[in-house]
């Protein structure tokens, strides 16, 4: 999966943004000194870099433009100001996202994989598998031995959410947050319509008891 | 200054000058001075008081007509005394002087008012992004250690974190300064945006969202409408009534934009409807059902005021809410 690295002078946010995002199976990397932090993000070879705007030594727009100048590797600006310049600014620097604390981690997580897949795409097609069962999500096509079925844009959604968690158990309400952040506001009885479905499409190429329900917790696969 | 109004100030110089008179007629009547002579003499000392008198009420009246033209003319009536001439009379003078003084000294103290709430703004702001920072790091240490505590610990910080920003709004609302950016943006954008950041609310309380035609293109600034949304938004949660669902919709019209927000909520009464923009104004929902603070729809307004936007709001108790925002379509106010 893609290295990340996080320049991040608050303790506390640096490790339990790791301990996030390497839940979520990125590899991570943080700093915790900043004096030669911009060849240590070169030499990590970082396929995204989070970059915090306040920062001791030099702050944020520094090492932005410092990278820039060796490297395009992505940055994501995050910071806990949020004024039309400091925006502004990252963007003339060549900052590629720019985010607000406190983040909502769904929307973090989803700018993070927007920009790694806008900057890393190509290299065929993107495909999941577990148990037996294959996603490809350029396609919206769920394969098991052989046989395939073309899936809906929400079951896609569906689907890769629990793959990406395999053996873990994703709520209900998880799994509308990662609808919601594409702008499907579905509730309650969609959800349950849309898993419906799904199992029922999962059968038709052979796949039975694919999603497990946990009464009161959520699915698992 | 009327005429009589001026008499009245020179009574005692009047009646000093008509027993003069009197007094100066009998004596030379006693002396036996000719008709004539008296009555030439009268006429003299009548006629010079009288141009006197005219010459001095003349001037003084020009003078006070003018001030009260430019204290009416003036959207500011402090600085009238920047277009005052000194006058070239003594009690003018004074007068003159001493508002001059006066005004400088209220000048001085303006200043110092506007430095300290500078100050306090400044302050504020700082302070709400370095809270921001450990909000930021407690809901990704509730993110990483998931159960029932830190959920509910989690929904807290998330209040906390309104309050904060209802604090960072309010002081700005309040600046002197333009503290916006009117520009060219997407009401789909900032909807669809809105109702994402808002997504665990409304899903917690299994809220149906459904978002009709919004595909406007408005000017105004992003972030403010953002905020006023949120604050729509927690409203639409905090009053919901069971199966709760929100409508979000928009309509052009004479050049202009409406933007609606309905809830299906427990409403309001008319008479609180009718107050719900007033700064602390709770009603009767804030009594019963949620401890409110009265400020979510009054920052609305005022940050609406601002930015050149309507906010009307209807409500039918036992049926819903809904909250009108209009967005003036042409481009005059980007000037």
């Amino acid at each position: 999966m893609a290295k990340i690295y996080i320049i991040e002078d608050d303790p506390k946010i640096r490790t339990e943004l790791s301990l996030l995002l390497t839940k979520y199976g990125y590899e991570c990397r943080a700093s915790d000194s900043f004096e030669g932090v911009v060849d240590a993000v070169l030499t990590y070879e970082a396929q995204l870099l989070l970059l915090d705007i306040n920062l001791p030594v030099f702050d944020g727009y520094h090492i932005c433009r410092e990278i820039r100048k060796g490297s395009d590797v992505p940055i994501i600006m995050v910071t806990s100001r949020d004024s039309d310049v400091d925006e502004l600014m990252s963007m003339n620097l060549g900052a590629d996202d720019f985010i607000t604390k406190p983040y909502n981690t769904q929307i973090l997580l989803a700018r993070i994989s927007s920009v790694l897949k806008r900057t890393y795409q190509g290299g065929g097609s993107k495909t999941i598998s577990h148990s037996g069962v294959t996603l490809d999500l350029s396609k919206s096509i769920a394969s098991h031995e052989g046989r395939e079925v073309e899936l809906s844009k929400n079951e896609v959604r569906i689907l890769h959410l629990l793959m990406k968690h395999p053996s873990a158990i994703v709520s209900r309400e998880a799994i509308m947050n990662d609808l919601w952040q594409s702008d499907e506001f579905v509730d309650d009885n969609t959800l349950t319509v849309n898993i419906t479905r799904l199992r029922k499409r999962l059968e038709t190429i052979g796949v039975y008891d694919y999603l497990i329900t946990k009464r009161g917790q959520g699915y698992m696969v | 200054m009327k005429l009589r109004s001026f008499l009245r100030d020179k009574a005692v110089l009047l009646t000093a000058f008509f027993l003069a008179f009197v007094f100066v007629l009998i004596f030379l009547s006693v002396l036996r001075v000719p008709g004539y002579s008296i009555g030439f003499i009268a006429g003299v000392l009548l006629l010079a008081m009288l141009a006197g008198l005219l010459t001095e009420y003349l001037y003084k009246r020009a003078y006070y007509r003018q001030v009260e033209k430019h204290l009416e003319a003036l959207d500011k009536k402090f600085l009238l005394m920047e277009l005052l001439e000194r006058p070239s009379f003594a009690e003018g003078e004074i007068l003159y002087d001493t508002l001059r003084r006066t005004g400088k000294a209220m000048n001085d103290e303006i200043a110092l008012y506007k430095r300290q709430s500078t100050e306090y703004r400044e302050f504020i702001e700082t302070w709400v992004h370095e809270v921001k920072t450990p909000i930021a790091s407690s809901l990704l240490l509730i993110e990483n250690h998931p159960d029932e505590v830190t959920r509910s610990i989690g929904e807290e910080i998330g209040k906390i974190d309104g309050f904060v920003e209802q604090a960072l709004y309010y002081s700005r609302s309040n600046s002197v300064e333009k503290d916006y950016l009117v520009k060219k943006s997407s009401l789909k954008e900032m909807v669809y945006g809105a109702v994402r950041r808002h997504a665990s609310g409304f899903i917690e309380n299994k809220v149906t969202v459904s978002v009709e035609e919004v595909d406007f293109t408005v000017y105004t600034d992003v972030k403010w409408v953002d905020f006023i949304l949120g604050q729509l938004f927690v409203n639409a949660i905090k009053y919901k009534q069971d199966p709760a669902s929100i409508r979000i919709y928009a309509q052009e019209w004479d050049n202009r934009i409406a933007l609606y927000i309905a809830d299906n909520g427990i409403g309001m009464s008319e008479a609180d409807a009718a107050r719900a923009f007033e700064k602390g104004f709770t009603g009767e929902n804030g009594r019963r059902y949620a401890k409110s603070t009265g400020m979510g729809l009054y920052l609305c307004r005022k940050l609406c005021d601002k930015l050149g936007l309507s906010i009307t709001l209807t409500s039918c108790p036992g049926s819903g809410t809904t909250v009108r925002i209009v967005f003036p379509k042409g481009t005059m106010h980007l000037l």
